[in-house]
Order: structure tokens, then C-alpha cells, then sequence
């Protein structure tokens, strides 16, 4: 989470709660009675925290006593550690209410109310990204010298959501945000879009428009999602279950096989698979003749990886071989990791533009956007788009033959677009789109909410569709 | 959390690693009371510039804002003219080349400087203290009268319609502190918490806590001739009286200071914080009530069903 308009985010952390005593025996008695329907209007029903037990803690400042963060991990000792998103979709609303609660008043040092100000606004807008377990929370906030003295609307928050997320979390969410935080607007937006508007600083994109696949691979799951002008083409979302976590786990599986692994002591080898998969790995372009290279080469192409033990300080040092161009080779070949799922991702990506109408399909084509720290690669765009221009070149040649060669395609542009805010692309995007003075017109305020009621959440205004 | 933290967070994180590694930055944030700040290297990566934003600014320089940067950020501290960055009151220019080297004494230097806005704000606190021992020197109580032993009225608007003003005398130092709640429910529940706060000191173990006022609606008669404080139902006006104890060495002052300092933030945190405790408990009881409609399904009848000729189904 950070502010708007600066290029990267001020904190990352993941989103996690520690708190004092187990909750988590309430919340599981509470999941077996989820699968009966509950018409309340809050939808679903709360996995909810254990009540307090005894007089004491109620007159206490109990609810108090939490960490989030790194925090909470460093004190996970001591605290039970909840995860409060789960799967993508928030899973216990006190606990995220909560989180949200420290991280502006404890980070972002931001009022969430507005405040009338003087020749200049500002607004508190924050962005939460409810993904994967480990997934990060982010957050925008904007303090930006505005010129007129326009301050009807401060304290504007802003929040995105998985692809299809259910209304019902965009409700409570909504509700949270204006009833305990008092915000004065908020703009829940898309993730996909918002990876779609950070692609507008790659200097690869000319014309700023909302059209395009979105590959977004964090930790634990890679989305393919097909946004046309803003909407997001819900059936034909692919989820992919090969992200960074499956990658580690690959380098870790190939230093084992070379007989390396028993030279990194055991508590650090995750740690150590993952710095090799951050910063030795490349994406090859033909892995039979890179492994050739290798094998005639050896000391030309493996590097070396000087470590530290985490406990002792002992010294220790590995060869890194194959994995540099194996690990993110799993994407393109995912049979080489696992059995469970074989289709590559550039079919995928394919597959996904095949599967949405035909009228978006080659603006899909022209821009394939790439977003979160698993797609950071190098070279890992050049590989995509090269796969995916194969795939359609050669549908194009079978059908210009199978109209016996009356009809000439006039070929299909394949274009993957690859930025420096990969990384943290969405949050990036809505740095970006807060800043624009148009997002005060599409986020919806606080007085359209007394009015409307959370339902209002669910209307949805896409942002910069005209630009 | 129960206590808001004193410095800032941002400035603490950005600080620490450029310290180590030097590169570009160009970051805005702010920080409660709407202070802006903006840290950038214009120049060069290892001359980092870190500049402040502040609403009452104008009040603070009446009141020596300026002696007190100079006395505890001299070194570092860009003074008018071009360097220095337009629209922000307070610029201060970090040279990496000759910040302390060793860890303890870095990390204090970066604390030091994450503290830049509690810093401007006890300005005015830290005349408050000279006025009262000026007052208090000057004391006798056989001539002097009641009019003679107040010092001036500081006052500072921190934020658009809030305000805190100091007054010293010489026994006491007396501070004001405006507040609005924008909403029903804040309101509803700063009224139990001031209330809470005048409650809290009958008790023993806070005999020696500042006397704390409160009133709402109408600023205390003696503010009642002060101009821009507003009258109506959303106000909250509280009243710490500190006597001498309070700031008897510099450690116990700048203590009370920041206190005082964050005590609006503060209570607006724990308002949204009990909310959030408030909303936790209705769900919990919204799922328990849940739980019993869900078990009150009406039965189903085990009535035996005959054919017309009086024959019964046998069930499997």
C-alpha cells in the first residue's frame, strides 16, 4: 500500500492478522453450518471469531492487542497468525476490518475522513487486493496539491477485487469502508483493468485503450483474464495452478536431483530456491540446444550462489545449473514439473482469446499484458508472444488450406507487452487511474451510499473506457 | 495498538534503506493534521530532500517554530531562497555523505528526523513552558491579580475547523483541543469516551494524570471570546490542565507534548477501532441468531398414509 501517484508501493506485506488467543476454533465451528443458505442480508455468513469469554475482556481492550504484517509474522510466538483472505475472497470480515483499521492509522498515518482543506485536497484512498493466502495488500493513498478549490470530495478510498468476486464481498467491503471508516467515495476496481492501465507506461503501447489479456501470476495462481474496454469477460477466465510457488518448489526439486541440495543446510533451502528463482533465471528460447549449450560449456553457463547459514553464519556455495532456464520453463512445458496440469500457457492464453467473441478477439491478440513478480523473466514475454504467434499462425495457415486457398488472412498481430511495473502492476494502475481528476466522477461517495445502500457498489463505471 | 505511534512510519522505512543504499526517490505521503510531505533527491542520490507540508503553518511561525528548527535541525535545514521546495513550509536537505556512521546512532538520526512534524507541532508547547516560568518567577500572591498571571492565548488551527489553544499561567498550563465528528455514530461515541476520560482519573492509580475537561457543543467560557471556533452539536471541546509535575524535566514535558499532540488522532482511532469491535460483536450475533432459525425447520410428520382401501405403504 502506498499513495497515488508514486511509482511503487510504500508498504508490501502480506495480508495477515495476529492476534491474541485461538479464534480459530470459533471459525471452524462456524464453516460447518455455511452450507446451509442463509438469505441474511449480509450474504455469507461470517466465520466469526470466538466470543469473548468472560466479563473481563469485555470491559478490555482485547480487540486491541493484534499485529499485522510482518509484525504479526515476528510475533508469531507468541499470537495466533489468521490469514483473513482466503482463496481470493475474504474470508473473516473482523479480522479484515481490522487489518484495514492498523494499516491506516498505524502506516498510512492517513485520516480516512475527509478533512476540508484549504487550496488543496487530499484523499485517502487505498486499494486492497484480496488474491492468494500470501498475497499482498496494497494500498493508495493520495495527498496531491490540487490546483482548483474544489474539496467537496476528499478522503476517496479505493479498492480492487479478483476476477469474479462475488457482489456480496464488494457489498460488505463497501460497508466496512464507509460506516466505520467514514470515507468520503470509493471505487472498487478490477485488478485486470487496473494491470491493463499500468501497461501504459511501457513505451510498446500507443494508444491507451482497456483492451486486452491480462496473465497475472503471484505466488500461488496465474489468472488469464480477457478484458474488453474495461469489462472483464468472466467466462472465459482461466486459472492456471502453476505461479511462484510451483516454480520454487521445481528449483528445489532440480537441485535435489544434481545432488546440491545437500550442501544447503535444510532450514534455508526454501529461502535459497527462491533467491536462485529471483535473480539466476532466464527464459530460453529453444531448451533443447540451451541444454546442449550447458552440457558443452559447463563453466561458461552455471553460476554460483554464495550463501550464508541463517543460524551458524557458516559459509556455503552451490553451482546453479539447468534450473536457471528449467524453472520458468515449467509455464511453456508444464509437464516437466507435474502430471496434474499439461496445458502450457501460451495454449492457455490462446485458448482464452479462442473462447471470447470474435469481434474483441484481435484486440486480445494485440495486447497481452503481463503483471505480478511471477512473470518477471527475462525474457519470458519474448517466449510468450513467439508461442502464441505459432499457435495462430498456424490456425490461420489450416484455414487459408481448408478454404482451398481462395481466402489470404491478413496475418493477426501478436503483441505481449512487457513493462518495468510488472511487479507490482495493479497497484501501480490504480496509483496511476486515482490520480486522474476523472476518478472523482466514477467513484462512487459517500452521499450516494446513504442513499443507495451498499447494493450501490455493485453498479459498476469504467474508468478511462473513452480515453 | 493502543497508543498511536509518534513518528512517521514512511519516512522511518525510505530513510533506513537509502541510508544504506542511496538511490532516486520521489515519494508524496502525508501524515494526520494534513501535512504533506514530499521526499525526493533533485540533485543528486545522496542528497536526499525531505520537505513538509503543514496547514497551521502560520500559526506555528507566531509562536517560534522557526528557533526551534534551527536549534534541532540546524545542520540540516534549507533555509528560504531558491533550494528550498515552493509550497511546502519546511525543507530539509539530507546529505548521505554526512550522516553518523555507526547503527545506534544512524537509527536515532533517522528517528529524529522521522519525528519532523511532532517536532513543529510542540513548538508552541515549548513556549508554553517559558511563559510559565517566566509567570512563575515573576509570582507573588499578595499583588499580583488574576489578569496579570495569564500568558496569551496561543492558538492553532490544525485543521480546518479544529483547533488547540495553550494558555499558561503560572501554575498551571491549561490546553484546549477542538474536535468535530463527522458522523452520528462518531459522535455518539466521542461523548461516551470524553465522558470515559473524566471518569477515568477517579480512579487511584490516576491521581497524578493531567485534569481532563470536556464540553460539547459550546467551547469553554474562558474560549468563549476566541474567534473561529464553531458552535454546533458535532463539536467536542477537551480541556487538559497541566501543573507543573507534568513538564518538571525535559523528558516528562516532551512526553506530555506528544501525548497531547496525538490525542485527536488517537481518539479518532479508537472510535473507528470500537466500531470495529461493535460490527465483530453483530456479527457474531447476527450468526448466532442465524444458527437458531436455521435449527427451527418445522418437523415433518410422520402421519401414516392409507391407499382408499385401507391399505398402507410400507416404507423402505
Amino acid at each position: 500500500m502506498g499513495f497515488a501517484g508514486n511509482p511503487e508501493p510504500s508498504f508490501v506485506f502480506p495480508t495477515v492478522i495476529a492476534t491474541h488467543g485461538s479464534s480459530s476454533s470459533g471459525s471452524s465451528g462456524g464453516k460447518s453450518t455455511l452450507s446451509t443458505p442463509n438469505r441474511s442480508g449480509a450474504g455469507v455468513p461470517p466465520p466469526v471469531a470466538s466470543k469473548p469469554g468472560h466479563l473481563a475482556s469485555k470491559r478490555g481492550i482485547d480487540d486491541l492487542d493484534f499485529f499485522i504484517g510482518d509484525e504479526a509474522i515476528a510475533n508469531s510466538k507468541t499470537y495466533a497468525l489468521h490469514y483473513p483472505i482466503k482463496h481470493g475472497m475474504v474470508d473473516n470480515w473482523d479480522h479484515m476490518e481490522r487489518f484495514w483499521g492498523q494499516s491506516i492509522f498505524k502506516y498510512l498515518r492517513a485520516e480516512p475522513e475527509d478533512h476540508y482543506v484549504l487550496l488543496r485536497r487530499e484523499r485517502g484512498l487505498f486499494e486492497e487486493n484480496p488474491k492468494t493466502l500470501f498475497e499482498r495488500t496494497r494500498m493508495v493513498s493520495n495527498a496531491e496539491a490540487a490546483v482548483d478549490l474544489d474539496t467537496r470530495r476528499d478522503g476517496l478510498c479505493m479498492g480492487t477485487e479478483p476476477p469474479l468476486n462475488p457482489p456480496e464481498n464488494r457489498e460488505n467491503t463497501a460497508e466496512i469502508m464507509f460506516e466505520s471508516f467514514n470515507i468520503q467515495g470509493l471505487y472498487i476496481a478490477v485488478q485486470a483493468v487496473l494491470a491493463l492501465a499500468a501497461s501504459w507506461t511501457s513505451s510498446k503501447v500507443t494508444e491507451r485503450n482497456l483492451t486486452g489479456v491480462v496473465i497475472d501470476s503471484g505466488d500461488g495462481v496465474t489468472h488469464t483474464i480477457p478484458v474488453a474496454d474495461g469489462y472483464v469477460i468472466g467466462s472465459s477466465i482461466k486459472h492456471i495452478p502453476i505461479a511462484g510457488r510451483n516454480i520454487t518448489e521445481f528449483v528445489l526439486n532440480l537441485l535435489r536431483d544434481r545432488g546440491e541440495q545437500a550442501n544447503i543446510p535444510s532450514e534455508d533451502q526454501l529461502r535459497v530456491a527462491e533467491r536462485i528463482k529471483e535473480d539466476y533465471t532466464y527464459v530460453c528460447q529453444d531448451i533443447v540446444k540451451e541444454i546442449r549449450k550447458y552440457d558443452t560449456d559447463p563453466y561458461k553457463y552455471f553460476a554460483r550462489f554464495a550463501g550464508e547459514h541463517s543460524v551458524t553464519g557458516r559459509k556455503y556455495d552451490i553451482d546453479i545449473g539447468y534450473e536457471r532456464f528449467l524453472a520458468p520453463e515449467i509455464f511453456f512445458n508444464p509437464e516437466i514439473y507435474s502430471s496434474d496440469f499439461l496445458t502450457p500457457l501460451p495454449e492457455v492464453v490462446d485458448n482464452v482469446i479462442q473462447t471470447s467473441p470474435i469481434d474483441v478477439r484481435r484486440g486480445l491478440y494485440k495486447n497481452i499484458v503481463l503483471s505480478g513478480g511471477s512473470t518477471m523473466f527475462k525474457d519470458f514475454g519474448r517466449r510468450l508472444q513467439r508461442d502464441i504467434k505459432h499457435i495462430v499462425d498456424g490456425r490461420i495457415a489450416n484455414s487459408e488450406q481448408a478454404s482451398g486457398n481462395h481466402m489470404r488472412s491478413t496475418g493477426v498481430d501478436v503483441n505481449v507487452v512487457t513493462h518495468k511495473r510488472q511487479r507490482y502492476a495493479v497497484w501501480y494502475g490504480g496509483s496511476l487511474m486515482a490520480s486522474t481528476p476523472e476518478f472523482y466522477n466514477v467513484a462512487h461517495t459517500k452521499e450516494q451510499y446513504e442513499e443507495y445502500g451498499p447494493s450501490l457498489v455493485r453498479r459498476f463505471s469504467v474508468f478511462g473506457s473513452s480515453s | 495498538m493502543i497508543q498511536l505511534e509518534n513518528h512517521n512510519v514512511i519516512i522511518q522505512n525510505v530513510l533506513t534503506e537509502r541510508f544504506v543504499k542511496p538511490g532516486r526517490v520521489d515519494i508524496n505521503f502525508v501524515d494526520y493534521d494534513n501535512v504533506r510531505f514530499h521526499l525526493s533527491t533533485p540533485t543528486s542520490k545522496t542528497q536526499l530532500v525531505l520537505s513538509m507540508g503543514i496547514q497551521c503553518w502560520r500559526d506555528l511561525a507566531k509562536y517560534g517554530v522557526n528557533d526551534m528548527l534551527e536549534s534541532e535541525y540546524g545542520e540540516w535545514l534549507i533555509r528560504d531562497g531558491p533550494e528550498k521546495e515552493q509550497e511546502y513550509d519546511v525543507s530539509l536537505m539530507i546529505d548521505l555523505e554526512k550522516i553518523p556512521e555507526d547503527e545506534a546512532s544512524r537509527a536515532s538520526f533517522i528517528y529524529h528526523l522521522s519525528m519532523l512534524k511532532p517536532m513543529i507541532l510542540s513548538a508552541p508547547f515549548r513556549r508554553a513552558y517559558e511563559t510559565h516560568k517566566q509567570l512563575a518567577a515573576a509570582h507573588s500572591p499578595e499583588t499580583s491579580s488574576a489578569e496579570e498571571k495569564q500568558g496569551d492565548m496561543m492558538i492553532i488551527h490544525y485543521r480546518e475547523e479544529e483547533a488547540f489553544v495553550i494558555q499558561s499561567s503560572w501554575d498551571r498550563i491549561t490546553v484546549y483541543i477542538s474536535t468535530a465528528f463527522k458522523e452520528e455514530t462518531d459522535r455518539v461515541f466521542g461523548r461516551v469516551f470524553l465522558q470515559e476520560f473524566v471518569d477515568a482519573r477517579r480512579l487511584s492509580n490516576l491521581q497524578s494524570a493531567p485534569q481532563v475537561l470536556y464540553t460539547t457543543r459550546e467551547p469553554p467560557l474562558e474560549l468563549r471570546g476566541v474567534p473561529g471556533l464553531k458552535k454546533s452539536d458535532d463539536m467536542g471541546y477537551v480541556t487538559f490542565v497541566l501543573f507543573p509535575r507534568h513538564f518538571a524535566n525535559e523528558d516528562i514535558a516532551k512526553g506530555s507534548i506528544l501525548q497531547i499532540l496525538t490525542f485527536r488522532n488517537y481518539l479518532h482511532y479508537h472510535l473507528k477501532a470500537s466500531k470495529s469491535y461493535m460490527h465483530s460483536r453483530m456479527r457474531i450475533r447476527v450468526h448466532t441468531f442465524g444458527q437458531i432459525l436455521n435449527r427451527a425447520k418445522p418437523e415433518v410428520q410422520a402421519v401414516e398414509r392409507r391407499t382408499a382401501t385401507g391399505r398402507t405403504f410400507r416404507s423402505r
